[in-house]
């Protein structure tokens, strides 16, 4: 099986990551990149779970009830 | 050069033809290419056919007809084909915004949040969706990709909820002065060179009048007021190609950017 690489970058403002620095501050986040790895895992739910990536949980229903009341879904 | 498809979800011609003199950049763009009727041969269902117009498929090959399958929210990885962005990607500059044959919507090399899920449903969100999408697709033109597709949703929406009211006409004034700043004020035409495909993806009628309907006439959350017409706007400047059937756009974009013309 080929090595799959694990991690990847993705771009946040320069403040944004200062912010979150010193949020993290004496917290057991080892880095920026660990808590808001963790923060997405929290607000998104993860594919293998519910199959219903790349949006949360609460917003499919919201998408549901829209569809619903455009009459988009029975 | 550009070539920029402009989705406009359910754009009626039934709505636009008989006010073309407050529609003025409609009819400017009539004046500048050539306009016709798509009559389709596939139901008027939005899913089965933005995905359609842009795989090339028909809803038979493509096998995605609906926003959920056995009430689970499909996704585009659960739809097996390739679209146009897919296949070329690697030769040339394509940016794609806000297409909904999936919801929320699908963009491809932008990033764009859509309004509402994609699924606008009130006045401010109708505002917002007409604003953001303006402006995003401005940004993109001014980068001048090689294909730019951007889809408002808006005006599906709110004929969902208003057809027959006058506030419907309100609606296509909105979008049309947006066409107005994204077609002309952006410098985008005239041109020799940049092509443009505006369509949309089914008409608007009443409850009776469609072939099929393809609409309830009560939700849970109250009454719709009209429904799908298997009849689509189509305006083309600079495209040589026939358009008979939404497939055909992509056939369109195929042979632009893949084949070598004679
Ligand atoms: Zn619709």
């Amino acid at each position: 099986m080929p090595r799959r690489k694990k991690f990847t970058t993705v771009s946040i403002p320069v403040q944004l990551f200062e912010k979150i620095k010193k949020q993290i501050e004496n917290t057991g986040f080892p880095s920026v990149s660990s808590y808001v790895g963790y923060l997405l895992r929290e607000v998104l739910v993860e594919a293998h779970e519910s199959g219903e990536m790349p949006f949360a949980r609460e917003d499919a229903e919201k998408i549901r009830r829209r569809l619903r009341a455009l009459g988009y879904l029975r | 050069m550009t070539f920029f498809v402009l989705g406009i979800d359910g754009a009626s011609w039934n709505v636009i033809r008989p006010n073309l003199k407050v529609l003025k950049n409609f009819a400017r763009l009539i004046q500048a290419g050539k306009a016709k009727e798509i009559v389709l041969r596939e139901k008027p269902i939005s899913a089965a056919i933005w995905c359609g117009m842009f795989s090339g498929k028909t809803v038979e090959e493509h096998g995605h007809l609906e926003f959920t399958k056995d009430g689970k929210i499909v996704k585009r990885e659960d739809i097996p084909v390739k679209f146009i962005w897919d296949i070329l990607k690697d030769k040339i500059d394509v940016r794609v915004l806000n297409v909904p044959f999936v919801v929320p919507p699908y963009s491809f090399n932008v990033d764009f949040r859509p309004v509402g899920f994609g699924l606008p449903s009130n006045e401010k969100e109708w505002e917002e969706e007409l604003e953001r999408v303006t402006e995003t697709t401005k940004e993109l033109l001014t980068w001048k990709p090689d294909l730019l597709i951007s889809v408002f949703t808006l005006l599906d929406r709110v004929q969902h909820f208003h057809w027959g009211e006058p506030v419907v006409l309100e609606w296509y004034k909105k979008l049309d002065e947006k066409i107005g700043e994204l077609v002309w004020d952006t410098g985008f035409l005239p041109s020799e060179t940049n092509k443009l495909i505006l369509i949309s993806d089914h008409g608007f009628c009443s409850f009776g009048e469609a072939k099929v309907q393809t609409l309830p006439k009560r939700t849970p959350y109250g009454e719709l007021k009209g429904d799908h017409l298997e009849r689509a706007v189509l305006i083309t400047v600079n495209v040589e190609e026939e358009i008979e059937q939404p497939q055909d756009v992509f056939r369109v974009l195929e042979k632009e950017f893949l084949r070598t013309k004679s």
